[in-house]
């Protein structure tokens, strides 16, 4: 099943004593899961569709990345008090324990949110998420964002020229909508850095041993942006938790493999 | 009018292909530095900033960038501190002008609140006090400040280095970016209530706004000329100044100009021309362009509107691959004799209503002799031609160091002493 934009609908929900109104893209039908995006924003892809046939996905909009707010960010002064406008978020939508899918720096959010609310999700994903550091396994976060425009799908894909990843990285077809698309993506990059910069890591690693709920962890062994070592330390620092390694790709798995990433995925998400 | 020196303090001996392979900045490789070289460098520029003030500049000016190869002043008051001293030793009296420390990436505003009230102290009320944001590669990648918080953490700042200087008692501040129990620095500024505020600037109207608010000086330094870009930025302070309701006093503006003066136009091309494109080859033409823009340091409606009008404003963007001719012609350096550098320096200095004049005078790899050459020749033949400008409009220069105490007695040797 393929969904139109057609089929997504936007809402807004008002947070933090009526300050902030945090837009959230919904879709589908079936127990409630929500997605976390990455460093980039929203953009609805195909996982996204896929997770939208078995389930109702909310996709939030990290504070500052919808169009036409972008002082939203100045609500949220910090990291801390991003988890708890998602935990807010999630009472407000009367959500009872859904799945959490979190994709990159949405994978860290995802991460802390479980281990710092353990009843707050039924299940988690974590698609090679940022939040731990090794010297050993430097995370080339700030190079990459503060890198020239044409270096960055390097970081994101093991097939940098895959029809899948220059879709993931096109412009507007418009040449007229181009700069408009431009200024967003790189304010949306502003709005998740500043919880993410220059390393991103806020002592998440002290704070997994919290989550126990079931969680599968999912990397793609090529990833040039988070180095596969993180997937093991995430591995063993959550009990009972599961790690899908994918050969051949990279840090954007649905671009790269996204038959061998929906199979772990959705495998999961059914046991 | 007030005309000032303007020194920056590149290591001169880049090689001439630097910039084909390497940044200038944040990733610049010290493996091409000589130690003895970098010391040359650096005690050239603060020679050169004395013998400016010897030869008749109403001041000093230095900027602070940090992990550069075209500025290697991590901290500016460190350089004007030492030209303060030694001008007071000599019974001297120029302004010193730090444009400055930046607000916006240091992680310790309340060391700036005490080094330039120091520096205030040791010249005897002569201090201007620049209070830059700073560039984006310099907050958010050498300090590695979130980008998106840079313009709040740099008001913050200011307003708590202002109240630091000027409340009689000690206070807390409980700011979103500080928090400090009881501040009472030690010294306090001479200049009541405190020195003139010089803010560096790119023009955008929003700074501008703030900057006439706050009635501070406006300082654009572009290194883009006069031609590119004074009438977009200098027409539209103007106006905006007209509808806050400030007057037209010229001492509101301060813009900084590249000059290389020789006997002849063409001895100066001779003499000059390959050490000001080393500046812009090596130099501010190899700062990344993404390293001027990190994603959150401008607002999506500012980036869209740059986009829109075709990119970066005026030569910096092509810096890296501008002739001399190019560079020359757009007046992004003003080149030749002291007539025609005259002549090209009063028509925009008359046209923008410029009231200071920042002349940077040493470019890349250019050597003490040559600079000092500069700058004697521009002192004795150009400056003159300047600095009566605005006198007859009879305005005040609300914006100048109140130097209260007088330069101290000269220091002497034992045999003058005498």
């Amino acid at each position: 099943m393929t969904l139109t934009p057609m089929d997504v609908r936007d809402e807004a929900v008002e947070l933090f004593d009526g300050r902030l109104r945090l837009h959230v893209k919904i879709a589908g039908d079936g127990p409630p899961l929500l997605y976390f995006h990455p460093l980039s924003g929203l953009a609805w892809n195909p996982l996204l569709s896929q997770l939208a046939a078995r389930h109702t996905v909310y996709a939030p909009e990290h504070p500052g990345t919808s169009p036409g707010d972008p002082h939203a960010i100045s609500e949220v002064q910090t990291f801390w008090e991003l988890l708890l406008v998602y935990e807010e978020l999630i009472r407000a939508l009367g959500l009872d324990r859904p799945v959490a899918v979190g994709q990159s720096f949405g994978g860290m959010v995802a991460a802390d949110l479980a281990a710092s609310f353990p009843q707050l999700f039924g299940k988690l994903v974590l698609m090679s998420p940022p939040g731990l550091w090794r010297d050993d396994a430097p995370i080339p976060l700030m190079a990459m964002v503060a890198g020239p425009p044409e270096d960055m799908p390097k970081y994101l894909f093991a097939h940098p020229d895959s029809e899948a990843a220059r879709a993931v990285m096109a412009l507007p077809a418009d040449p007229e909508l181009i700069p408009k698309a431009i200024a967003q993506g790189a304010w949306n990059v502003g709005c998740t850095t500043k919880f993410a910069w220059p390393i991103a890591d806020h002592g998440l690693g002290r704070r997994l041993h919290r989550i126990g709920v079931p969680t599968l962890i999912v990397w793609g062994r090529e990833d040039a942006l988070v180095p596969v070592a993180y997937a093991e330390e995430f591995g063993s620092r959550i009990a009972g938790s599961q790690v899908e390694v994918i050969d051949d790709c990279g840090h954007v798995h649905q671009a790269d493999q996204p038959e061998r990433t929906w199979t772990a995925i959705s495998k999961f998400l059914d046991g | 009018m007030k005309v000032s020196l303007f020194e920056q303090v590149p290591y001169r001996y880049i090689p001439d292909d630097y910039g084909d392979h390497n940044s200038s900045v944040v990733t610049a490789p010290y493996q091409v530095v000589d130690p003895d070289r970098m010391h040359e460098s650096i005690f050239s520029a603060y020679a050169e900033l004395l013998h400016g003030v010897r030869s008749g500049f109403d001041g000093i000016v230095v900027t602070e960038h940090s992990q550069s190869s075209y500025d290697v002043s991590p901290n500016p008051t460190l350089l004007a501190s030492a030209v303060a001293c030694a001008a007071q030793a000599e019974g001297l009296d120029p302004a010193i002008a730090v444009l400055g420390r930046s607000l916006g990436k240091t992680r310790e505003p309340l060391k700036i609140a005490e080094e330039y009230a120091l520096l205030d102290c040791i010249s005897g009320g002569r201090l201007i006090a620049g209070f830059p944001v700073g560039l984006s590669y310099d907050a958010n990648l050498n300090a590695s400040l979130p980008a998106i918080e840079t313009r709040d953490r740099a008001r913050e700042h200011r307003e708590l280095i202002l109240k630091a200087w000027t409340s009689p008692s000690p206070f807390p501040w409980n700011g979103r970016f500080e928090k400090y129990g009881a501040v009472n620095i030690w010294p306090r500024p001479i200049q009541q209530p405190h020195p003139p505020v010089w803010v560096p600037g790119t023009g955008s109207t929003g700074t501008l706004r703030d900057i006439l608010r706050n009635d501070y000086a406006f300082v654009y330094l572009s290194w883009d000329g006069p031609k590119l870009v004074g009438r977009h930025v200098f027409d539209r302070y103007w106006t905006l100044a007209e509808e806050m309701g400030r007057d037209r006093n010229p001492y509101r503006l301060a813009f900084l100009q590249v000059v290389a003066v020789a006997e002849t136009d063409e001895r100066a091309e001779k003499e000059y021309a390959s050490h000001l494109m080393s500046l812009y080859h090596s130099g501010l033409g190899a700062i990344p362009g993404t390293a001027m823009a990190v994603p959150g340091y401008a607002e999506p409606a500012a980036i869209e509107a740059m986009l829109r009008a075709g990119g970066p404003d005026g030569m910096l963007a092509r810096m890296r691959t501008a002739t001399y001719k190019d560079i020359v012609d757009s007046q992004v350096a003003i080149v030749g004799s002291p007539a025609t550098v005259a002549d090209q320096l009063e028509a925009f200095v008359r046209e923008f209503r410029i009231g200071n004049l920042l002349v940077m005078m040493q470019n890349g790899s250019m050597p003490r002799a040559l600079t000092e050459k500069n700058i004697s020749l521009f002192t004795a033949e150009v400056l003159p031609r300047l600095r009566p400008i605005w006198d007859d409009e009879g305005w005040e220069h609300r914006w100048w160091p109140r130097a209260t105490a007088p330069a101290a007695a000269p220091v002497r040797t034992e045999a003058e002493a005498r």
